[in-house]
């Protein structure tokens, strides 16, 4: 019988600088390995140490997964000083991804807040790959300064896209700096999404996430129609360690993605 | 239905001693400080030497920790075998009472239900027998009565030992329990039904003691609870009532009904480790009542006061549980009580919030 504790081995193939501290890492499975936008995945050091992550690459390429870590803790700092080609184990893919055929003949509205574009990279990815089924997608990407903006060459190729309409903001700006300043929560006026005929997805830091959901609910969005990823000590991706409860939810099994009209009622859900 | 038997006392120690040759057999032994306080039964591993006790009440160890261990490899690192559990040791657990298996089906729903099963606690599951017994006497902390458990078994063992006269009432509860039966026929002696009526009016009269124990307690209920805990999130009682908390996590690990663990990592040729292996995953008992329970990297952390981690207990205890299985995650077993040293009473903690929040509607 299965043992859902063991690792599969992956190589270390690449690491990307993103920022001053946000690589990308590029890791290639030796056995069979595919997940869903959103699903995470629980990624180790043997040895030294695991932590959960969302794929930031297009799950439909299966042969690598692209994981970009922000250095915040003990693990994802000894990732950052990894060299290439070491073996990384990986636990997963967990939880339940984005639900996309709600999404088909929709506006789709993607807000991610610094690291958190990671797995909605992995979304766009897939949204891309199926564009026609969903009426337009409309990114609204906030990074602390334009130093701290990832995948930096990706997002204007994006932008060039059919459908697809994108906006990128910085707290603060700099001298060579173009684009909008104002957090995000500016940038989200005059959206072009019609908001009875849309579904809005977050992810970034909690605060963001709060206030942009706030914003969200003002704007008349439906809480069945926000989707946002839960931050949680998840430790086992199964539903059984107990770390990441939720209310009477585990954020790993039954997230890390929920509706905000799931959440309604559960206190301190950005505690 | 399972069959029904009777042994005596001198056949049931053959019995174990008979076990210990096929399997690992543990039953609880009685120890007790002095005399004046209450006897404790712990486990031990039972030899051909010893002879059998039958502890009146539950044992100090809980259940689970014949199924998890504080401390356990789960896999190794890129081991060439593929997703495979060790077949582990036959093992036969005496001394078993009701509360611990009332709290052991929330165990199971953890390890065996939910998105995959934990192969290595079903292996242990199914290559053990529990041989249960029902409660004589009961300890000060036990209140299993106030969650509508009742002080004998009824399901969820193998074989369940009735003390009667010079032997026990055996009831088979399970095809593993048929099978031992059958392994050991000329042990056991058909049932009368004069014993039967002996097993019923010893746990009514059971039954009875606890219910005069209990009544002058006014605990909270089994239905009220989920409703009580949920009201209750802004209490007073969370942080009243942690001022004593020495944050020893004393009451999660000995506890039959919570299964939080943390996966660790074993490092190669670790010091203070036998040389050699490779490096392994480790699974660890956690404690929710522990600081860094809930702390995500970067250092956020939703249960940072003492208060919020008692809350988050409860509400996993009585609001969660009674979500998701139908049943609030406390047995009544009184473990908890019996090992805080700062006194945290979990029946004084429900009180409190009831009354709290009595004051407030």
């Amino acid at each position: 019988m299965k043992n859902i504790y063991r690792p599969i081995e992956g190589i270390l193939e690449e690491i990307i600088t993103e920022t001053s501290n946000i690589k990308t890492f590029v890791i290639r499975s030796k056995e069979d390995f595919s997940f869903r936008a959103g699903q995470f995945i629980e990624l180790s050091i043997p040895g030294i140490g695991e932590a959960p992550f969302t794929p930031s690459s297009d799950p439909n390429v299966k042969e690598k997964i692209d994981v970009t870590v922000m250095k915040a803790g003990r693990v994802t700092s000894l990732l950052h000083s990894a060299q290439k080609n070491i073996s990384l184990g990986i636990r997963g893919p967990y939880g339940k991804g984005y639900p996309l055929e709600k999404f088909f003949g929709k506006d789709v509205l993607i807000i991610g807040g610094g690291v958190g574009l990671a797995p909605l990279r992995s979304l766009l990815f897939s949204l891309f790959a199926q564009i026609d089924k969903y009426n337009k997608v409309v990114l609204r990407y906030g990074a602390r300064s334009p130093a701290d903006i990832v995948y930096k060459q990706a997002i204007p190729e994006w932008a060039k896209l059919n459908k697809v309409d994108i906006m990128t903001t910085v707290d603060v700006g700099s001298p060579d700096w173009q684009g909008n300043v104002g957090l995000i929560t500016t940038v989200l006026n005059d959206l072009p999404v019609d908001v009875k005929n849309a579904v809005a997805i977050v992810c970034g830091p909690p605060i963001m996430m709060k206030f942009v959901n706030l914003k969200l609910l003002d704007l008349g969005f439906d809480p069945k129609d926000i989707y946002l990823s839960m931050e949680k000590n998840m430790s086992c991706g199964l539903g059984k360690c107990g770390h990441c409860r939720l209310g009477k939810y585990y954020t790993c099994k039954d997230g890390p993605v929920f509706t905000y009209a799931q959440l309604q009622g559960i206190n301190d859900i950005w505690d | 239905m399972y069959s029904i038997y009777f042994i005596e006392s001198s056949k049931l120690n053959q019995l174990a001693q008979d076990l210990t040759k096929t399997h690992r057999v543990f039953a609880p032994v009685e120890k007790r400080a002095n005399f004046t306080c209450e006897a404790d039964f712990s486990y031990k591993k039972f030899s051909l030497s010893s002879t059998l006790d039958f502890n009146p009440y539950r044992a100090v160890e809980p259940l689970k920790s014949f199924f998890t261990y504080p401390h356990e490899k789960v896999a190794d690192y890129f081991s060439a075998e593929k997703n495979v559990v060790d077949i582990p040791q036959e093992t036969v657990v005496f001394g078993v009472k009701s509360c611990d298996i009332a709290g052991h089906k929330i165990q199971d729903f953890v390890f065996l239900e939910g998105v995959e099963v934990d192969a290595l606690y079903r292996a242990k599951r199914e290559h053990t027998l529990i041989i249960s017994g029902d409660c004589i006497d009961f300890k000060q902390v036990c209140h299993c009565l106030a969650w509508e458990i009742l002080p004998y078994p009824t399901w969820g063992f193998d074989l369940n030992l009735s003390p009667l006269n010079e032997g026990f009432v055996a009831e088979v509860g399970s095809r593993k329990g048929e099978e031992l039966i059958a392994q050991h026929k000329s042990l056991f002696v058909p049932i009368r039904d004069a014993q039967i009526a002996g097993r019923r009016a010893k746990r009514e009269s059971l039954v009875d003691r606890l219910k005069r124990h209990l009544l002058p307690q006014n605990l909270v209920t089994k239905d009220s609870v989920q409703k009580l805990v949920q009201q209750g999130y802004n209490a007073k009682t969370w942080k009243e009532f942690m001022l004593t908390c020495v944050e020893c996590g004393g009451c999660n690990f000995i506890c039959d009904t919570c299964h939080c663990f943390l996966l660790e990592e074993k490092k190669q040729n670790q010091p203070g480790l036998p040389a050699g292996g490779q490096n392994a995953k480790l699974r660890l008992w956690d404690a929710c009542l522990y600081a860094n329970y809930a702390r995500v990297a970067g250092g956020a952390n939703p249960n940072k006061l003492r208060a919020q981690r008692l809350r988050f207990r409860f509400t996993k205890k009585f609001d969660f549980f009674v979500s998701n299985l139908g049943i609030p995650a406390c047995c009544g077993c009184g473990r908890c009580i019996e090992v805080c040293p700062g006194k945290i009473d979990i029946r004084e903690v429900l009180k409190s919030l009831a009354e709290e929040t009595k004051e407030k509607t």
